[in-house]
């Protein structure tokens, strides 16, 4: 069974100076699977990324990828993964050709069996007719597609994608996810950060809930519903301020939590069937007026709010 | 292996920059093209012309021992009865015509009126007992008065340039009559006259062309030159330091404009990146170093051939040409390397850039722009060797001036030694950094 397994993380510490950016992170992911690494901003995802791809040494604890350890075998885990960095690390003087020629000569590939995977990379982000140009003159999500393929030259085991969709179009977007789905079809490992619960929803097989440093819940989508005990949440919009019903309304019975974002009220609710009718009755004896409501079913969104108390957005 | 791929990544990078290709070979090939207009005058002329010196001479000497020069060997066929007849007839002869315009004044007050009033550029004062000193074998001492315009460097050095010559020449006669009397019987004296004489004509005959002889700077192996390429040596001792000192300065710039590349990948992000690649961080910081020093040896490289092919500069013979490069490509990078690790980020370059190399490179290059003021040139000797830039324009001087190898190699391995050190704590700081 452990022969299965692509990553194993082992307790992992890092701080820098006061800040204990990890603390004790313990995740696995069997092979061919997508695990999706869910947090906001500031939660410790890059840090374990870094720690995984032997950038950053850890403090405490260790990792296998593919059975090597990221503390003694760092250059056995350096060829078993590709990384997709979070920012756009190329050189924008040079090609795409150029550059996917340069990064598999790092990778250790050479002559025609390099050109070879060149071209098959080109063609796989869909760049092989605009391979000469410079990477500076692409749009931004050209160069997000050169940036995954860079990792995928050396055909990895293991590819570690570090919010790779942060501030594209929504095509791009879209892009960039089916690739994602496409890899994990070729028995690729994808170990995938990110702050929109959506794509983790969508991709993953396994999901691990990142806050302060800490892994507050790590599952399947299912299983981390459960935490939440199927509870609905219902985003409401008032005429009023909703700070001045808060209160009144945590006691509605039915509302298991209450709490204000972006000047809405987020409630998890057990039945919104039974606690809407409430929510009207509550409003109209407090002379406010509901001007519009969301119900979602239970979500990783749901299940931040409900580990954390906080957004995910936040 | 994989260091060379780095090195010849970035050198592509570098040299597909347009600014990084503008300041590596266009601007010092400008700069020195510029000087070479203005003191070469090519575009009216199409050829070299110094403006002439104006000198004014007092010759107030009264003469000494009868002696007469054949007037065959003094430039013009005159006589000369005193030894001051014999400066002023050299001064005044056609093959000086062009470089200088002579007048007279009666004293040496007057002498020295005219070039406070700036009607001369020079004032040359023979004293009444010029010859009578000269004839002196034993005690006497002549003593030319020489008194210029001290805002002027050109025309006083070209002027002190011939008179060196002149009164070597004397200097020489003098010591070879001493010798004579030294061994000559009491009887023999009588033909003392006539010994110096003969060692005047001798000394002046060996000066037939006097402009040429008396200007050309050239490599000892180098052979006798007309008077049109003499003209244009005289053009290159001033636009030939310009050019090494451009080179050098830009060398630098490029050193240290290339080593940033190191701390710009790390800002791009790609330096992080390529450590997640299974190449050695030692690997890829010896490709970062090495594209450094191969970027600074094309740009050198390149400069040597365009400066000889464009202003026909003589870098000297082949092997001290390259000791010099070799100076110049190691201190070069090395120094950039250096300074650079102490850089914090890119943001700093205008620091590095307007500040350390502006003001280590103008200290380097000080003796360049000395060269006509003696007490300039002799602090800008010793201030241009606290900098690793002025060992380096120095190795290439002395290959310009046609030095022994040995003498360019005991430079080449002073530049060599800054190197070292540079690059040592250089290498240990983005060590200490990155590994």
């Amino acid at each position: 069974m452990e022969a299965l397994l692509a990553i194993e993380v082992l307790n992992l510490h890092k701080s820098f100076g006061e800040n204990l950016a990890v603390q004790g992170v313990s995740f696995e992911v069997g092979q061919g699977e997508i695990f999706s690494l869910l947090g906001p901003n500031g939660a410790g995802k890059t840090t374990t990324i870094s720690m995984l791809s032997c950038l950053l040494r850890p403090d405490q604890g260790d990792a296998r990828i593919m059975g090597h350890s990221i503390r003694s075998d760092g250059t056995g885990v350096k060829s078993a993964l590709g990384v997709v960095p979070q920012d756009i690390a190329l050189y924008e003087d040079l090609t795409a050709r150029e550059n996917l020629s340069f990064w598999g000569k790092m990778y250790g590939l050479r002559g025609a069996a390099l050109k070879k995977r060149v071209d098959e990379v080109l063609d796989v982000i869909g760049l092989r007719e605009r391979a000469n140009e410079r990477v500076g003159k692409y749009s931004g999500g050209m160069k997000r597609r050169v940036n995954i393929g860079v990792a995928l030259l050396h055909k990895p085991k293991v590819i570690y994608m570090d919010e790779p969709t942060v501030g594209i179009d929504p095509q791009s977007r879209r892009n960039i996810l089916d690739s994602v789905v496409a890899l994990k079809e070729q028995g690729m490992t994808v170990l995938y950060t990110t702050h929109y619960m959506e794509e983790a929803q969508e991709l993953s097989n396994q999901v691990g809930i990142m806050d302060h440093g800490k892994m507050i819940a790590c599952g399947t989508h299912e299983e981390l519903v459960k935490l939440v005990g199927g509870q609905t949440r219902i985003d409401l919009t008032l005429s009023v301020d909703p700070l001045k019903v808060l209160e009144a309304w945590q006691g509605i019975e039915g509302v298991e939590h209450a709490s204000v974002e972006d000047g809405q009220i987020c409630l998890l609710v057990a039945d919104s069937n039974l606690v809407l009718p409430r929510l009207f009755e509550a409003a109209t004896r407090q002379s406010a007026r509901i001007t519009s409501v969301d119900i979602r079913e239970p979500n990783l969104e749901a299940v931040f709010l409900h580990l954390t108390g906080r957004a995910l957005r936040d | 292996m994989k260091a060379f791929d780095i090195a010849f990544k970035d050198m592509t990078r570098s040299f597909r920059s347009f600014f990084a290709v503008v300041f590596m070979f266009v601007v010092p090939l400008m700069v020195t093209g510029m000087f070479y207009l203005m003191f070469g005058n090519i575009a009216q002329n199409g050829g070299f012309d110094l403006p002439r010196t104006a000198v004014v001479i007092a010759n107030l000497d009264e003469g000494g021992p009868e002696f007469q020069v054949n007037p065959k060997n003094i430039p013009g066929g005159r006589e000369a009865r005193t030894m001051g007849d014999l400066v002023v007839s050299i001064l005044e002869s056609e093959d000086l015509a062009d470089l200088v315009e002579v007048s007279f004044a009666a004293d040496a007050k007057s002498a020295r009126a005219a070039v406070d009033t700036q009607q001369a550029q020079v004032a040359l004062i023979i004293p009444p007992d010029f010859s009578e000193q000269f004839a002196d074998i034993e005690e006497g001492q002549a003593v030319i008065e020489f008194y210029q315009d001290p805002t002027l460097t050109i025309g006083p050095a070209v002027m002190r340039s011939i008179l060196d010559r002149f009164m070597d020449g004397m200097g020489g006669v003098k010591i070879a009559v001493n010798v004579f009397l030294e061994d000559a019987d009491l009887e023999d004296y009588a033909q003392t006259g006539i010994l110096v004489e003969q060692y005047l004509d001798d000394s002046l005959a060996q000066s037939e062309d006097a402009e040429a002889e008396l200007l050309e700077v050239r490599a000892p192996a180098s052979a006798p030159q007309s008077q049109d390429e003499s003209k244009q040596n005289l053009l290159l001792t001033i636009i030939g330091p310009i050019m090494g000192g451009m080179m050098v300065f830009y060398a630098f710039y490029t050193g240290a404009s290339t080593a940033q590349s190191i701390l710009k990948e790390e800002e791009e992000r790609t330096l992080p990146r390529l450590f997640t690649t299974p190449t050695p961080q030692a690997t890829i910081l010896t490709g970062k170093l090495l594209s450094v020093f191969l970027t600074v040896l094309v740009q050198v490289t390149v400069l040597l051939i365009a400066a000889r092919l464009f202003f026909g500069i003589q870098w000297g013979g082949l092997a001290s040409v390259v000791l010099a490069a070799a100076g110049i490509v190691l201190s070069a990078s090395s120094f950039g390397i250096f300074v650079n690790s102490f850089m914090k980020d890119t943001k700093q370059s205008g620091v590095l850039f307007g500040g350390v190399l502006t003001v280590t490179g103008m200290m380097g290059m000080i003796k360049i722009f000395a060269m006509n003021s003696p007490i300039a040139k002799q602090m800008g000797d010793t201030i241009s060797l606290l900098v690793p830039q002025g060992w380096a324009i120095r190795g290439l001087m002395q290959s310009m001036q046609g030095e022994p190898v040995g003498v360019v190699l005991v430079t080449t391995l002073a530049a060599l030694a800054w190197s070292a050190a540079f690059f040592a704590i250089g290498v240990w700081r983005f060590n200490r950094r990155y590994v």
